[in-house]
């Protein structure tokens, strides 16, 4: 296991935050971490990586000690921000010999590894401009390729496509792909973009609550969870279809027989969210 | 590691055009225009003389007393006869239209008037009312002075009496300076007072570039990143302290040169360093250590990079202006000049003034070096303690 985390619970003023969360994350998978705001996965992600302290609860990391060995974890884990978490002012270069150096590298090492994580990120286009000229989209490449210095075993990535166009958004999630699986990196995910957990993650796990309400493989869950909507005129229908398709026709006949006029029908691409908005009953939370 | 967070710090710093301006230009801008402005008030005349129009009929008491004025330093002066039209009429225009600083009015027959006794005449000055009130002052004991001496010539001539002396009193009557070390005899000019005071006021103006690098690395991340990575906290805190503590040593150095070579340009005086060079680094070290350590002060209490320069920039404002960088502290009244002994930029300028106008030695300037390393353990204390607190919540 890359991560096994037992009884973790985490109050601020009082108020929990985390309450007995258990989780385990396979070594070399991609582990979506979904979850509507609030709900703790930032708390989660920042208590893996040293941020703040737990108050209670056992973590392993890769079999160490999370207090014990926090030297050998932080050495093997990478923390990818949300937002862009390096120095604008400097270039992708200057950047990535910062933060080498911090991870202890020098000399002709640091030098590969920096050119490896621009080859692995397509910045080197980029590499010798400062990092406030670049759009959205190289600005996150250069987020992920800072990450990747240490060649890390475990990378966690906090919601790493904010911000910015599909096309971007399509190239980066390749490049978490290809970076899994090259480099086997257990990648932890979290998105409020359920498309994007659909496409990159193997395992899906739902945050609420203070603490995990489901955890899944995702082609198991996409299978459990399939959906077809129809979008009428004044309405939407959505049909479960996990136990196959005669409702649908049934529906679908209805609607011919009662001359209502279908605008769209969407076959499954909504199963995630669907799901996600079911376990959470779809309140807002603020 | 430690030559990238260094290089890291350089680069950012070079890169910030507000910065440098902050640091390198505005102490240069003050330097210059406060030595050139204070000039007169350390000298002993001054470049422009304060015009006088004496007015009254021509005699030779009236043609004595204007060229005993016109002997003076500081005024010159011109007969200007009276004419039957009031002189109230004329006082506005020939002081806001023809630029006299001084009008003197005097009736021709004074000297008769005081030989005889009589008490019937005046002698009237006249001015704009921001006139300083020491160069009234300084006037009318010239008036005084040199009547006084026209009276007494009269008398010891008509009592046949050998005077030359008292003619020549002024000219015995001369001034020296004590000098604290007697290897080191400056005289203190604007300069020696301009490039220290704003030297030490440029130096605090550090917290702008440290606070907005700080607040930016808080809210962009990076700090988060930093934090997530094996890395001890004593390079970083020395990677932040180390390169402002030698920007400020390149201020020093900068500003020295600005006051030893081109204030003499613009027609100030040269500053003098005969002062220790190594005392010099230690006070300006001390000053640096408690900048950057009330910059991360400032840094740990702002939320953003605005409310840095605004708490910053004011705190730096009220200290200066506490702390006699604004305004000498020798014109200050008693009690705020004992205001000034709470203000770290005083201590700071204290200091570097013991050493370059006085030629003190470490003697003199050790009480100053504690108090402002003091200032800057608490500073650096406080910081932590916020830095601490935060993370927590």
């Amino acid at each position: 296991m890359a991560i096994k985390i037992n009884n973790l619970n985490k109050s601020y003023n009082n108020s929990k935050v985390l309450d007995n969360l258990s989780l385990e994350i396979k070594e070399g998978s991609i582990f979506g971490l979904l979850g509507p705001n609030g709900a703790g996965k930032t708390t989660l992600v920042s208590i893996l990586n040293y941020l703040i302290p737990k108050n209670s609860g056992t973590i392993k990391i890769y079999g160490y000690d999370f207090e014990k060995d926090y030297k050998t974890i932080k050495s093997i884990s990478s923390y990818i921000p949300q937002t862009y978490a390096f120095y604008p002012n400097l270039t992708a270069y200057e950047n990535l010999e910062f933060f080498g150096a911090l991870y202890g590298l020098k000399n002709a090492a640091l030098k590969k590894r920096i050119q490896y994580c621009i080859t692995a990120t397509a910045l080197e286009k980029f590499t010798h401009k400062r990092a406030a000229t670049y759009s959205g989209g190289v600005k996150r490449r250069l987020n992920i390729a800072i990450g990747l210095l240490n060649s890390p075993k475990i990378i966690y990535l906090d919601e790493p496509t904010v911000g910015i166009d599909p096309q971007s958004r399509k190239y980066i999630l390749n490049i978490i792909k290809e970076i899994n699986q090259r480099d086997n990196i257990t990648i932890v995910y979290t998105s409020h973009y359920m498309e994007e957990i659909e496409y990159i993650c193997d395992e899906i796990a739902i945050l609420d609550n203070h603490t995990i309400i489901l955890q899944e493989k995702k082609d198991l869950l996409m299978k459990q969870n399939s959906f077809v909507e129809i979008k009428l005129a004044d309405e939407n229908l959505s049909i479960d279809v996990n136990n196959g398709y005669e409702e649908l026709l049934e529906v679908l006949g209805q609607l011919k027989t009662n001359n209502r006029r279908i605008v769209d029908i969407d076959f499954g691409n909504k199963n995630l969210e669907h799901l996600f908005l079911s376990l959470t009953k779809g309140n807002l939370r603020d | 590691m430690f030559k990238y967070i260094l290089k890291k710090e350089f680069l950012l710093i070079s890169r910030d055009i507000h910065a440098l301006l902050v640091l390198f230009i505005m102490p240069t801008v003050f330097i210059l225009i406060m030595s050139l402005a204070l000039k007169n008030t350390y000298s002993s005349s001054i470049d422009v003389k304060l015009n006088i129009a004496l007015i009254s009929e021509e005699n030779k008491d009236i043609t004595y007393l204007n060229k005993q004025l016109n002997k003076s330093s500081f005024f010159e002066s011109s007969v200007i006869h009276k004419d039957n039209n009031s002189v109230d009429t004329d006082l506005k225009e020939l002081i806001y239209g023809k630029k006299f600083d001084f009008i003197i009015t005097i009736s021709k027959d004074y000297k008769r008037k005081i030989n005889k006794n009589k008490k019937d005449f005046n002698i009237q000055i006249y001015s704009k009312p921001d006139i300083q009130h020491q160069n009234y002052l300084m006037l009318k004991s010239l008036i005084v002075e040199n009547i006084s001496k026209q009276i007494m010539s009269d008398y010891f001539i008509k009592n046949k009496i050998n005077a030359k002396t008292l003619a020549t009193l002024n000219s015995k009557i001369k001034k020296s300076y004590v000098y604290k070390n007697e290897k080191f005899k400056i005289k203190p000019t604007s300069v020696q007072q301009s490039v220290p005071a704003w030297l030490v006021f440029s130096m605090f103006f550090i917290l702008i570039p440290i606070s907005n690098t700080f607040i930016n690395e808080k809210a962009l991340g990076t700090v988060s990143r930093i934090r997530s990575i094996n890395v001890s906290f004593i390079p970083i805190l020395l990677g932040k302290i180390i390169p402002y503590f030698i920007i400020n040593q390149i201020q020093v150095i900068l500003m020295i040169l600005v006051g030893v070579f081109v204030v003499p340009l613009l027609g100030g005086d040269s500053l003098i360093i005969n002062g220790n060079y190594f005392l010099i680094f230690c006070m300006s070290s001390a000053i640096s250590f408690a900048a950057i350590s009330f910059a991360l002060f400032i840094a740990n209490i702002s939320k953003t990079t605005e409310e840095a320069t605004s708490i910053g920039g004011v705190s730096n404002i009220i200290l200066a202006a506490l702390g006699g960088i604004m305004v000498p502290k020798f014109v200050m009244p008693e009690f705020m000049q004992d205001i000034t002994q709470y203000s770290p930029m005083s201590w700071g300028l204290e200091g570097l003034l013991e050493i370059l106008v006085r030629g003190g030695q470490f003697n003199d300037i050790k009480t100053y070096i504690v108090y402002l390393l003091l200032f800057a353990f608490c500073s650096l204390a406080l910081a932590y303690i916020l830095l601490i607190k935060k993370e927590k919540r």
